[in-house]
């Protein structure tokens, strides 16, 4: 799961334009992470098991790891990490990767991108690194003895279902389930949770694999071009500019 | 047996009483079903428990009502007449003994064999009165009609009241027998038996007398014994309920204290029970609240969330909770899960508004919304099942401090342009007036219009006040009666120490919601403050002539009586007085529902923050009947109200045509005209 700010938060761009300005932001967990979390809850319950949820992150994370706890997972790993921003998509899938291959995992549940980044590689980039079949975009999951199906949204309304072996990755879409509301009763049991914090020190990873892939130049906020003409005269004459506008301006047709 | 000469009460009529009045005594344990529930945080009014008794057990005071007239005389022949009866049939048997019969009248005391007519009369109108509402044709009178209602049943209602008419016209019956056979000089004063007499022949009645008095003996008798077995219960039952009801506690809802719960070390969370999700989980008084429900139906009958088609009725939910109760108690049966398909449900509880129009009405002092908070408490602490909507909601109140997940850093920005610059308690630190803006006059563009406006009222008047600005956060109202209490408790222990860090002589707020949380409900978590609403203070201001506003209201204004203004803090004559002082004295015209009988506007008990199931939308009900008044203006004081109502207007179509007012608009616009 991945911390991010709040959509709801007074965004403000940072004095030199690489990152918003995080003072005064609140965070919440990123949205289809919470589906993600969700989808691993039921079927835990379905079919046993333990849910572990993992993030790499800051102190600042604790609150997202304890909802999740409060919800039903059994334990969380934290690759502890001051900010976030200076790595990118393959350096947090090279330390989720590290952190992820002393655990006895059958199955990996992502969200399908974060709302802050919005890439939606870390998923697959993970899959690879620790050799695993991975599906993106899951709506829905059927555990079937040793192997997992799941269905798959394509573009233009268009679904697949695939059939993959256990362990697996899947990265989740919005809407799959409805993600529960932490009970009293579980933000009780969550006290006795643990929260494992691992160094990136301690992972054994070559520095050179955390560097950047990429970097950012410049962020700002989308300029406005939104323009409304209203066309006048009878519907034929109407039809007439607009097919004209259609060829000339717009070059659709 | 010849005539003349009186019949002796048989001795063994004595015995059979004796075994009677014994099962009776043996039987009245059932109201004791009541101690396998919680400790009730209500405390006892010692000092009204006596006339609490009378003048809502055996005076009937709350009985009486002008909206259920026909009920309203029914019940008081039936009851008055049942008592004088049982009371005269006791003074008979006694004196027949000689017992205490210094101070009691003998029998054919004319005035006391009058009385005893008059009694037998009453009682036998007022069955034929229930009985007539029970014909399948005048049924629906007693809607709901429930699978857990004995309403219009034989073995229901329906038989316990043809005994009661038997018993009427067996006391006849049997008082004619004796008449006839003993011939005493004043037997006229029995005028309803005396005119039977002359049916039957001499030797008919003397034939006939043993037979119809041991009937008649055995019937009430039988009736006595099973008494606390039946719907007559209630009769005893209202009096003790009555007695131990606190007024002044009812509708507050019962503290959890989960703060200090969760960091007491000592404490067992694994037994805990969160909310009520069996009737052991109710509180004692919750318990004996439901065992005295007569099944009435007048709760049900006002409510809001009924009346727009929810599946709610607060009868329904009393009748659960007393089936349950005493197949627990009394017949033996495991605890059943109150919440369910064939129990109650979630959509019954999510419907309720909070209103507390059930609890005015309930003759016999039975609070509801305690009980369905403590059942909604279980739904969201203990199965984390609040409806889906509000779970967003109740996320967002405490992530951001406020309902609508809206920015917390943006929460003055309502205040950014006013002029002169809103002063803040961190400047000012010691004031008259404490204004509580509240997250709908922070957030809400329609309320911001009302925050401006008191803003204006408090600079025109010269009031010594300030805000907390971003140092205030949501009250935990909606929290609370969705029944998050532990989103609630957090909310409300940040604003009480902040609070607790200024010195101020009295809050105002808009917004009635706020004023009952940080008024009552703070004071059950340690935060004692005095808290007006702004209806009182712009009383209080244009009485002391501090503000002169023009009129601007022109034609008929309506006012919406909100239920936590109205009914839960009993204030209706502020908002009238403002209105009349912007409106003119003739402007205002009253809705059928008004003051304590107000229709919700349903928003209250956070179903601002979801939807329930119902064929209307309670806040659409509401807004027709004000504009049914004619009025031009709905004029309303409290932040939901107003949202719902405006919300009304544009789906009726209604916008330019109706104007949905906040009383403190209606005076700051009178004073902006001024200059």
């Amino acid at each position: 799961m991945k911390q991010i700010p709040d959509p709801a938060s007074a965004l403000h761009i940072r004095a030199d334009e690489l990152w918003i300005d995080e003072s005064n932001l609140v965070y919440s967990a990123n949205e289809s992470d919470t589906y993600a979390l969700e989808e691993a809850l039921l079927l835990k319950e379905a079919h046993g098991g333990e849910v572990v949820v993992v993030t790499v992150g800051s102190a600042r994370t604790t609150q997202m790891l304890k909802d999740a706890l409060a919800k039903g997972a059994g334990r969380a790993i934290r690759v502890a990490l001051e900010g976030d921003g200076d790595l990118d998509s393959n350096g947090m899938a090279h330390l989720l990767a590290a952190a992820l291959r002393e655990e006895a995992f059958d199955l990996i549940l992502t969200g399908l991108q974060s709302d802050d980044a919005g890439h939606g590689q870390l998923g697959p980039m993970l899959a690879e690194l620790l050799d695993l079949p991975h599906v993106t975009l899951v709506v829905a999951t059927d555990i079937e003895a040793a192997s997992i199906k799941v269905k798959q949204e394509l573009e233009g309304g268009w679904f697949q279902n695939v059939t993959l072996t256990l362990p697996a990755l899947l990265t989740i879409q919005s809407g799959i389930n409805k993600p529960r509301y932490a009970s009293l009763k579980g933000i009780m049991a969550m006290k006795s949770k643990k929260i494992r914090d691992v160094q990136p020190a301690g992972l054994g990873i070559d520095p050179q694999q955390l560097a950047p892939l990429q970097t950012v130049k410049r962020i700002y906020l989308p300029i406005k071009s939104k323009e409304t003409v209203f066309l006048e005269g009878s519907p034929a004459e109407v039809a007439a500019q607009l097919v004209d506008k259609l060829t000339n301006e717009a070059k659709v047709l | 047996m010849q005539s003349g000469v009186p019949i002796p009460i048989p001795p063994l009529f004595y015995a059979f009483a004796a075994l009677a009045t014994l099962y009776f005594a043996y039987n009245l344990r059932r109201a004791a079903a009541a101690r396998i529930g919680r400790p009730d945080s209500r405390a006892i009014d010692w000092w009204a428990l006596i006339p609490n008794a009378i003048t809502y057990g055996i005076a009937q005071r709350k009985v009486t009502s002008f909206k259920f007239g026909y009920a309203s005389v029914m019940h008081l022949l039936m009851a008055w007449g049942f008592m004088e009866l049982f009371f005269a049939t006791s003074v008979d048997f006694f004196v027949e003994r000689g017992w205490f019969a210094v101070w009691l009248p003998a029998k054919d005391t004319p005035w006391f064999a009058a009385a005893n007519e008059v009694g037998g009369l009453a009682l036998g109108i007022g069955v034929a009165m229930a009985l007539w509402r029970r014909l399948p044709r005048n049924k629906p009178a007693l809607l709901p009609n429930d699978a857990f209602s004995g309403r219009g049943s034989l073995l229901g209602d329906v038989g316990i009241l043809l005994v009661l008419l038997l018993l009427a016209m067996g006391g006849f019956m049997t008082e004619a027998a004796r008449l006839a056979i003993e011939q005493p000089e004043n037997a006229a004063a029995s005028f309803v038996a005396f005119s039977l007499v002359g049916l039957l022949s001499l030797e008919m009645w003397h034939s006939l007398q043993p037979a119809l008095w041991w009937s008649h003996a055995a019937l009430a008798l039988t009736l006595i014994a099973l008494l606390p077995q039946t719907k007559l219960f209630h009769a005893l039952l209202a009096i003790v309920n009555a007695a131990l009801t606190n007024h002044a506690e009812m509708g507050q809802l019962r503290p959890m204290h989960i703060t200090k719960m969760m960091s007491d070390p000592e404490a067992d969370l694994d037994s805990l029970v969160l909310g009520a999700g069996q009737v052991q989980d109710l509180t004692w008084k919750q318990l004996l609240d439901a065992q005295t429900c007569t099944e009435c139906a007048r709760c049900t009958s006002v409510c809001p969330a009924h009346a727009v088609g929810s599946p709610l009725s607060p009868m329904k939910i009393m009748q659960v909770i007393r089936k349950q109760l005493y197949d627990q108690t009394m017949g033996g049966k495991e605890a059943a899960e109150l919440i369910g398909a064939n129990a109650i449900t979630a959509e019954e509880l999510w419907a309720c508004t909070t209103c507390g129009a059930c609890a005015q009405e309930c003759p016999v002092m039975i609070d509801h919304i305690p009980a369905i908070v403590d059942m909604r408490r279980f739904l969201v602490l203990s199965e984390g099942a609040p409806p889906e909507a509000a779970a967003s909601s109740l996320e967002k109140t405490a992530q951001h401090g406020n309902p609508w997940g809206f920015a917390h850093e943006t929460r003055l920005d309502w205040a950014a342009d006013m002029d002169p610059p809103v002063p803040l308690m961190a400047q000012k630190q010691d004031v008259d007036i404490l204004y509580w803006v509240g997250c709908a006059g922070s957030f809400d563009p329609r309320n911001q219009s009302v925050t401006r406006a008191m803003i204006t009222i408090l600079e025109a008047a010269g009031v010594d006040y300030a805000i907390l600005g971003k140092e205030e956060k949501c009250t935990g109202d909606a929290a609370r009666r969705i029944g998050e209490e532990n989103v609630y408790e957090t909310l409300a222990h940040d604003n009480i120490a902040t609070l607790d860090r200024y010195r101020f002589k009295r809050i105002v707020t808009a917004c009635p919601h706020c004023m009952q949380t940080i008024g009552r409900d703070y004071a059950q978590l340690g935060g004692q403050y005095e808290v007006v609403h702004h209806s009182a203070f712009i009383e209080e201001l244009l009485e002391a002539g501090k503000l002169t506003p023009s009129q601007t209201v022109d034609g008929k204004v309506t006012f919406h009586d909100p239920c936590y203004l109205g009914r839960h803090n009993d204030q209706y004559d502020a908002p009238r007085a403002v209105i009349a002082r912007t409106a003119g004295q003739d402007a205002m015209v009253e809705m059928e529902l008004s003051r304590g009988e107000s229709f919700c506007c349903g928003a209250g008990g956070g179903n601002m923050w979801y939807e329930t199931k119902s064929d209307e939308r309670v806040n659409l009900a509401r807004f027709d009947q004000a504009i049914e008044t004619g009025a031009e203006t709905v004029a309303t004081a409290c932040s939901f109200c107003l949202i719902m109502m405006d919300d009304a207007v544009k789906v009726r179509g209604k916008e330019g045509a109706v104007a949905v007012k906040d009383i403190a608009e209606l005076v700051a616009e009178g004073l902006t005209r001024d200059g």
